[in-house]
């Protein structure tokens, strides 16, 4: 009787630590978490095409249920969705804007339900940011209380949070100047956390009836120099050139520009949704891209770039041939000039290649390339191409049975910032437009907020220009001590 | 052989020879060697061996009389052995050294002239006195005795029936006791159905035949034939004494006979002969310790000699009716006489060898074939191999259809060695397991199984795993193996046995216990394959494996481990329960040396526990996985090794990516300082990012062009294979090439890059520790108060970077400055990585096919190191010309 009872008791704490677990288990959450931040009528735009296609990734209806076919569990719908009870998923997204027109868009389409309605801020007088930075900035500064309630609660909510995700153009008013502050005070609150942009450029092939757009430009890019961890450029210009001349598309709508940027956004973020050996948080897919705190900003390429009419192609694609389509710009998303200073090169290449692959191939494409030279690299230091075999979503059919997308820290980006820098000094010479920006706080006295992004975007393109060369390592020095 | 006999027998026979060469290349050379020689040359040699042999013998008659007289018995490895013999006789430094040898050894040997019976070992061969003395050459001391020891026992056997049982008692299973008969045929010789000659001496007639008429003396002549034809000693015709237990029998026809009628006798008497010998044989053959296939054997031959007692006893009637002839017996008896001719040439050959079970069916099977010409012939020996075949076909049906063993006298192929008890599977499934617990026994092949051998063993093999996991077998087809002539019938049956078996086996452990789906679950966790478990299994062990080994809770590792299954995409796998948590208490390279067992001097050092005694968790942990039986036949102890020293080496590549990522972080705000500022950093930030990349590189190169295609192939061929051995050779012809192409076999390499990552590592504290002093400063000038209070100390609380031994050495010999200690990491770096790149190259010259040479094309992939590694390679000649010139 005795040792029944001692044995009775043995099972009674063995019950006890096995409920302890599973207590334990409830509690917690997935890591490598990461919150999206949608700004303005263009980042909440592109956010929800993002959504949108993320949840035809997963399996997830319009609602945020778990499609019935969705059973193989193998992917990480967690990264970006979380549980709210056992079969609605909540992306983890944040919509802000100070006009209301886009976000009732998305709150009367079938996705209105699928967000998380306390995360949908509006500004509450709805005037928008009248596309100047200065007010979306000052606006930022005024609503930040609210705004950061509902980061906060956000960040609170997940377990160990890797980091966030902004969308936004920088050429407006909301996503470029209350983006920015935003941008700031990121870096203050989460030092620790990783910060990517995914920023729209203007087209600079058409007029844009934003006046101070370079103005706008230039004032954010001194904050995603200095405050982001990584940029994404998307650039509209190029955008629509690939609309236009890859695509067809006559007169590119927003939505399939979106649709193209959602894409790479889904692509760019497949490794850490699809978990396969490498690149399975956000830190260990950027870190080797950005050898430089200052030199983040990647551009993108993705091939292949058909529309669905077309068919097929019936030639079988190897994994060199999409490397190689990869490499050539006019897959690329970013329009850079063509500089006269031909030594621009790749600092790194990360590319992420879905579909049935052979990995015997990637070794071979790689010496392919290594030994015709089809791409140029620093010279300062070892750099290479990585490639990252993904998995593609077993519930969206493609016609193409390898597609892949390029994350490149090339130096010839500059020539971009260099675009947006004589902009700006062509504006800036008639100190036109300027009364607009006097009225906020900010450039109430002066405007030399003006004059020192000016200086840190000259220095962004100095130091991509260094990186060319040999001797970059021991350029800021030089430099700093000739200025000083 | 498999490979741990051969190399095991080689190691033995290096002791004994006091010799010093390495076992490895011993073994490594007698493969290439037995892989060169094919079977088909092999009797041309021998017969030219022979030739030669004798040649140069003293004494070529009595050689070659041996020889045949050994090939007569059909003794064991008969033609190695003369091979061995004609090498050594050409080989003449061999020779020298053996006849030096020699004469030691003969001053040691106490019975010099007894060295008949067989080697076992090396060379497996039977070795003769008479031979070894014709070739004027004698074994090596050891050798000699062994051999003495054997032939003590061989020649036993043949001379003395008592001590012959003793030794057949011996040999055989302990558990088994095969009941003793009583030696009737010499306490009563009368029983004996053989002639009984107890007189010695010349023979006594009972009365002389002179007197009597030739035409009287041929009746009584005839009268004694037909008793000598039944065994019984006639008047005048007295059997002779034998010479030897398996002798032919002579007998002595009385003087007094006359000339003619004696010639005639004397070719009738064979016959009596004949009797003789297949008596002799039945009696003997018939006792328990010969085994069931003599036991067939004599009751056919017995069926026989009742037909033939009818003869003799028609002859007799005959006789008795009168006008019986010498001519007219000599007329009826000519079928006999072939007859009993063959009986008593099998009985004699079985018997002079000794030969039991197995052999006794070769020599019989052998027999047949050679009786193509004569149908009668073939048709007795054809009677005699099927009747005698039966026992043995009975125990190859049961092992063949059941698989279980019945065989008391140990005569069929497959032998049981049960040193594993059925209670220990589950803990002790090494891979002996499967090499040890049925072996092929050669010598009991019957001829005509030869080449099946290798498919019984393995037919009853998976039946015997099918059965003990609990599973009713029932061959659906076991239709009975009878032998024939022609071989198809049988091999057919066999077969079919066979693929039924390795079906279900298959079966069993691909579809029932999932083989696959396991393996794919090893390779999620051991592999690395599934990332974000990983990530969140370093996520939250990181604090706790940086301890000392001692200082870790292991449960607390477990419940880590549970949670980091639960909530990753591991949770969707089945098996994950099976997953262990392991603190070894050995580094990596000490694990890959015992396991790889390589022992040449070079890694000898490794043999030893390293002596650093304090391991770090990280380096020490592993994940472990229970294996239930069968599917621990392929995920054996050492397939799980393997798969932990590769997981081991990717968790530490892995944890110093994530220090280097942890650095990045750390490192990101220094984008906000001024230029100046910021610059200081960047020799820093450059060497980090090339670590980084180095790190990165080696770990793509490892999982997607080393695992993930091995995987691809591995996997390609599972799909076709169709049998459980095929598996376990693709499963560890995987596990073999990631472990040679991911650098863990070759010791320098593996030394070369875990010098690389403790750099990193230290690289890293280094970092992490300076910040505090650097960072902060340049950021409380930057931001001023404010951010200090906000942040407070709860940031850095967060970082908890152990502080290692070398890493605090580190720290108290540092006296340089931030750039000084930067420029010597960046060196060490260097150094160490370039050396690897060599290392790499190097072997890429030597093998051009080598994988690893795409480490250094993803190494170096922007030709940035290239100039460092030429530079090293232009200085190596020099710095070699140097070392000559100080030394010459």
């Amino acid at each position: 009787m005795c040792g029944d009872r001692y044995f009775t008791s043995v099972y009674a704490v063995l019950r006890f630590n096995l409920y302890f677990c599973r207590k334990i288990k409830f509690t917690c959450k997935m890591p490598c978490e990461m919150i999206t931040l949608q700004l303005g009528q263009c980042g909440n735009q592109i956010g929800f095409e993002f959504w949108k296609r993320l949840c035809a990734e997963h399996g997830i209806s319009p609602e945020g249920i778990l499609e019935e076919y969705a059973t193989e569990g193998t992917d990480r719908k967690d990264v970006f969705f979380y549980q709210a009870d056992d079969e609605h998923y909540i992306p983890r997204a944040v919509l802000l804007d100070l006009e209301p027109r886009v976000i009732h868009t998305i709150m009367n389409s079938p996705y209105a339900k699928l967000y998380n309605p306390e995360n949908i801020y509006l500004s509450k007088h709805g005037g928008g940011a009248g596309n100047n930075w200065a007010s979306g900035y000052s606006q930022g500064e005024r609503l930040q209380e609210e705004i950061f309630d509902i980061i906060d609660r956000e960040a609170d909510g997940s377990d160990s949070l890797e980091g966030f995700v902004l969308c936004h153009s920088i050429a407006g008013g909301t996503g470029s100047g209350m983006g920015s502050y935003l941008l700031e005070k990121l870096t203050d609150r989460f030092p620790k956390k990783v910060i990517e942009t995914y920023s729209v450029f203007p087209n600079q092939d058409e007029i844009s009836d934003v006046v101070v757009q370079p103005y706008n430009s230039l004032l954010t890019l001194k904050r995603l120099t200095q405050s982001a961890d990584c940029v994404v450029v998307l650039d509209n210009t190029a955008l629509n050139r690939i609309a236009t001349d890859r695509l067809h598309i006559q007169n590119p709508s927003f939505t399939q520009i979106n649709t193209l940027v959602s894409t790479i956004m889904s692509v760019s973020t497949t490794t850490l949704r699809y978990p396969s050996y490498m690149n399975n948080d956000l830190i260990g897919l950027i870190a080797p891209l950005i050898p430089t705190p200052r030199l983040h900003f990647l551009m993108t390429g993705y091939t292949p770039l058909t529309t669905d009419q077309e068919a097929a192609s019936v030639r079988k694609t190897t994994v060199l041939d999409v490397m190689r389509r990869l490499l050539q710009p006019k897959n690329m998303m970013v329009s850079t000039a063509h500089d006269r200073n031909a030594a621009h090169c790749y600092i790194s290449i990360l590319n992420i290649i879905q579909g049935e692959v052979d990995p015997t191939q990637v070794h071979k494409s790689l010496q392919r390339i290594r030994e015709r030279k089809l791409a140029q690299f620093i010279p300062w230091g070892p750099a290479s191409i990585q490639v990252a075999l993904s998995r593609k979503s077993p519930y969206i059919q493609s016609a193409h049975r390898v597609s892949g997308l390029m994350l490149a820290n090339h130096t010839n980006i500059s020539s971009l910032f260099d675009r947006a820098l004589q902009q700006y000094d062509k504006l800036r010479k008639r100190e036109a437009f300027l009364e607009q920006f006097r009225k906020e706080s900010m450039f109430k006295d002066n405007l030399e907020e003006l004059d020192h992004s000016r200086e840190v975007v000259q220095e962004l393109v100095d130091e991509y220009q260094a990186a060319t060369r040999p001797d970059y390592l021991s350029w800021g020095t030089d430099q700093a001590s000739i200025d000083s | 052989m498999s490979e741990f006999k051969l190399h095991h027998l080689v190691t033995e026979l290096i002791e004994h020879l006091g010799s010093r060469a390495s076992p490895e290349w011993c073994v490594e050379n007698l493969q290439k060697d037995s892989a060169a020689t094919s079977l088909s040359s092999y009797n041309h040699v021998t017969q030219s061996c022979i030739r030669q042999l004798a040649r140069k013998s003293p004494d070529p008659q009595s050689f070659i009389a041996k020889y045949e007289e050994l090939k007569a018995k059909d003794t064991d490895c008969l033609r190695p052995f003369v091979q061995l013999l004609s090498v050594i006789s050409e080989d003449r430094k061999l020779k020298e050294y053996l006849q030096k040898n020699a004469k030691k050894a003969t001053t040691e040997l106490q019975n010099p002239q007894v060295s008949q019976g067989s080697i076992g070992s090396i060379s497996g061969a039977v070795a003769d006195s008479k031979v070894i003395e014709n070739v004027t050459t004698k074994d090596l001391p050891r050798i000699r005795i062994r051999l003495q020891k054997e032939a003590e026992i061989a020649l036993g056997k043949r001379t003395l029936p008592s001590s012959k049982r003793e030794n057949q008692g011996k040999a055989r299973h302990p558990n088994y006791h095969s009941p003793v008969m009583p030696n009737w045929n010499n306490v009563r010789p009368n029983m004996n159905l053989d002639f009984i000659t107890d007189h010695s001496g010349p023979a006594l007639f009972s009365a002389p035949l002179g007197p009597i008429p030739v035409c009287s003396q041929e009746s009584m002549l005839l009268e004694d034939i037909l008793s000598c034809l039944e065994g019984a000693e006639g008047d005048y015709i007295v059997p002779d004494p034998l010479q030897g237990p398996y002798e032919t029998r002579m007998f002595s026809i009385s003087e007094s006979v006359d000339p003619s009628l004696r010639e005639f006798t004397e070719k009738i008497l064979p016959l009596a002969s004949h009797y003789s010998m297949v008596m002799r044989f039945i009696q003997e053959k018939s006792q328990f310790e010969y085994g069931q296939v003599n036991h067939a054997l004599t009751a056919a031959m017995t069926a026989l000699m009742k037909d033939y007692m009818v003869f003799v006893a028609q002859l007799e009637t005959a006789h008795r009716k009168g006008s019986f002839t010498l001519h007219k017996l000599w007329f009826f008896i000519q079928p006999t006489l072939h007859t009993m001719e063959i009986l008593a040439n099998i009985a004699s050959t079985i018997s002079k060898s000794g030969a039991k079970g197995g052999k006794v069916l070769s020599l019989l099977h052998e027999r047949t074939s050679s009786y193509t010409g004569d149908p009668t012939g073939q048709e007795l020996c054809l009677y005699l191999t099927q009747k005698a075949c039966v026992p043995y076909m009975e125990i190859l049906e049961k092992w063949v259809y059941k698989g279980v063993i019945c065989d008391p006298y140990q005569e069929f192929l497959v032998e049981d060695n049960e040193v594993i008890q059925k209670e220990e599977l589950p803990l002790d499934y090494s891979a002996d397991y499967w090499e040890k617990r049925y072996t092929i026994r050669r010598e009991r092949i019957p001829v005509f199984l030869e080449r099946v051998a290798d498919v019984i063993l393995r037919t009853g093999k998976y039946l015997n795993v099918i059965r003990q996991c609990g599973k009713n077998v029932k061959s659906p087809q076991a239709e009975e193996i009878v032998y024939t002539i022609k071989k198809r019938q049988y091999v057919e049956a066999i077969e079919k046995a066979y693929h039924f078996a390795s079906i279900t086996l298959l079966q069993l452990l691909m579809q029932e216990n999932d083989l696959m789906g396991r393996l794919r679950s090893v390779k999620h966790y051991f592999l690395l394959d599934q990332g974000d478990f990983i990530v969140q299994f370093m996520d939250s062990c990181e604090a706790e494996l940086s301890k000392n080994i001692d200082d870790i809770v292991p449960t607390r590792l477990e419940s880590l481990l549970e949670l980091a299954l639960r909530t990753s995409a591991a949770n969707g796998d089945p098996y994950k329960d099976d997953m262990r948590t392991e603190l070894l208490p050995y580094d990596l390279m000490f694990q890959m040396f015992k396991i790889l067992s390589i022992e040449t001097d070079e890694e000898k050092e490794y043999r030893l526990p390293s002596d650093k005694l304090q391991l770090l968790g990280l380096e020490s942990f592993s994940f472990g996985y229970e294996v239930k039986w069968p599917v621990s036949l392929v995920l054996n102890r050492r397939a799980i090794a393997c798969y932990q020293m590769i997981f081991r080496h990717l968790f530490y590549c892995k944890h110093v990516e994530r220090l280097l990522c942890r650095v990045w972080i750390c490192n990101k705000v220094a984008k906000s300082f001024a230029l100046r500022a910021a610059k200081t950093y960047a020799s820093a930030f450059a060497l980090r990012q090339r670590m980084l990349n180095c790190v990165q590189n080696l770990e793509y190169y490892m999982m997607v062009e080393v695992i993930e295609p091995n995987w691809v192939t591995f996997f390609s061929s599972i799909n076709k294979v169709n049998n459980v051995d095929d598996v376990l050779v693709c499963h560890s012809d995987f596990l073999d090439n990631c472990l040679k192409d991911c650098m863990l076999t070759n010791p320098t390499l593996l030394r070369t890059v875990n010098k690389l990552m403790a750099v990193c590592v230290q690289f890293c504290h280094f970092i992490q520790h300076m910040r505090r002093y650097y960072l902060d400063a340049e950021l409380t000038s930057m931001l001023g108060p404010a951010y200090e209070s906000y942040e407070g100390s709860n940031v850095y609380a967060e970082e908890t970077p152990p502080p290692s031994p070398e890493h605090q050495s580190t720290m108290a010999c540092d006296s340089d400055s931030f750039e000084q200690s930067i420029a010597k990491f960046n060196l060490q770096f260097t150094a160490v990585l370039v050396g690897l790149l060599d290392k790499i190259s190097e072997l890429g010259r030597e093998n051009n096919g080598e994988k690893l040479l795409n480490v250094l094309y993803r190494l170096d992939f922007n030709t940035f190191y290239t100039e460092q590694l030429e530079r090293l390679c232009t200085d190596r000649p020099m710095v070699e010309n140097g070392k000559e010139g100080t030394s010459g």
